[in-house]
């Protein structure tokens, strides 16, 4: 009886208090603030974009017989010359990203303790693994480009032997499958381009933290929106990987 | 969840519950590169590809379960964004098989 009491007075409510289950728009059914729902909804539109992309990938490739190997094509690592380290450089993004992945999610746990230094702390953890992923995929498509490899045009062949030193003479190779440069420019260009304004983001949220908004609003809840968004771009991360060097 | 009501056991545990997902993801993704190296080349591309998909999902899972905080969130939220995801198994299905007749037709036996 003191609970139902306690109800009525909590909203403001003539009629006898209804059971509270979510009904009559006095409570959020789903106990999630507008903000996070609504970035949800934004990533899962999101998602259905890159599907989209690493789908007509999945069509594109599927249609051709003959696909460059990966660990053919993405085998060099930085500041080691014409070493094969097939997969290598790709792996220490991965890495980057989820370590990345984790600051953000550490700032996103110090928030809840309203714990400003450690919010900080951990952002620029996460952003500086940001950072540090972009300079990589530019290391990547320079590497790449130096190779050859356009939207339009892609040196990969099946002839091509050893296929990362195409350059040498009296090599007989012909080009790979067209589409192979537009798609990979094309979707881990779209998944940087995400990277890219998620730094931008989160270096906004490491300024505003800094200056103490949130803290004077009461809560972090605009580090985790962040955060959300962050992560996803890990996880679309997970997928490309998945396309373009494992499969 | 409300701001600063989070008690130093929740804490401690959410902690934990972070670097446990983080040392998972890192597992699989050593795992899945070293299949790639040892084993891709010796057994048939169908199998190495569902190993891979598989591991893939099971990151995805970590991320968005732990990381991205979905498992604790309500049952109702988590099925209001998982259901629509149910179009994209439609998807693959139909552009690969797509994809498979391109080929069929630009390859007549």
């Amino acid at each position: 009886m003191a609970e139902v009491l306690e109800i009525q007075e909590e909203h403001h409510i003539d009629h006898l208090p209804t059971p509270n289950n979510g009904e009559g728009g006095e409570d959020s059914p789903m106990k999630i603030s507008y903000g996070k729902t609504m970035m949800w909804y934004f990533l899962l539109s999101d998602a259905f974009t890159f599907s989209a992309f690493l789908i007509s990938y999945a069509a594109i490739r599927i249609a051709q017989p003959w696909w460059p190997n990966p660990n053919k094509v993405f085998n060099s690592f930085p500041g080691m010359g014409h070493a094969n380290v097939p997969l290598g450089f790709v792996s220490v993004m991965t890495f980057v990203l989820i370590l990345s992945s984790v600051a953000v999610v550490r700032a996103v746990q110090e928030g809840h303790r309203m714990n400003q230094k450690g919010v900080m702390f951990w952002m620029v953890f996460g952003i500086l693994g940001g950072v540090a992923f972009l300079s990589c995929q530019a290391w990547e498509w320079n590497h790449l480009i130096h190779e050859g490899l356009r939207p339009f045009y892609n040196p990969f062949g099946p002839d091509a032997n050893g296929i990362t030193h195409i350059v040498e003479e009296h090599q007989r190779w012909s080009p790979g499958p067209i589409a192979f440069g537009a798609l990979f420019f094309g979707i881990t260009g779209f998944h940087g381009f995400h990277v890219f304004t998620g730094v931008l983001l989160n270096i906004w949220g490491f300024t505003a933290t800094s200056m103490g908004v949130f803290h004077r609003r009461g809560h972090y809840e605009m580090i985790e929106k962040l955060g959300l968004y962050w992560h996803f771009v890990d996880l679309v991360w997970v997928f490309v990987f998945l396309a373009f060097y494992l499969m | 969840m409300s701001a600063g009501h989070l008690s130093e056991e929740d804490y401690i545990s959410a902690k934990a519950a972070v670097w446990r997902a983080t040392a998972i993801l890192g597992v699989v993704t050593v795992v899945e590169v070293a299949a790639a190296l040892i084993l891709g080349p010796k057994l048939p591309k169908i199998l190495m590809n569902s190993f891979y998909a598989i591991a893939s999902l099971a990151k995805a899972f970590f991320i968005v379960g732990e990381f991205m905080h979905l498992k604790y969130e309500k049952r109702a939220f988590m099925i209001s964004l998982g259901v629509p995801l149910v179009f994209l198994i439609w998807a693959i299905i139909a552009f690969a098989s797509e994809g498979h007749s391109w080929f069929l037709m630009n390859h007549p036996k």
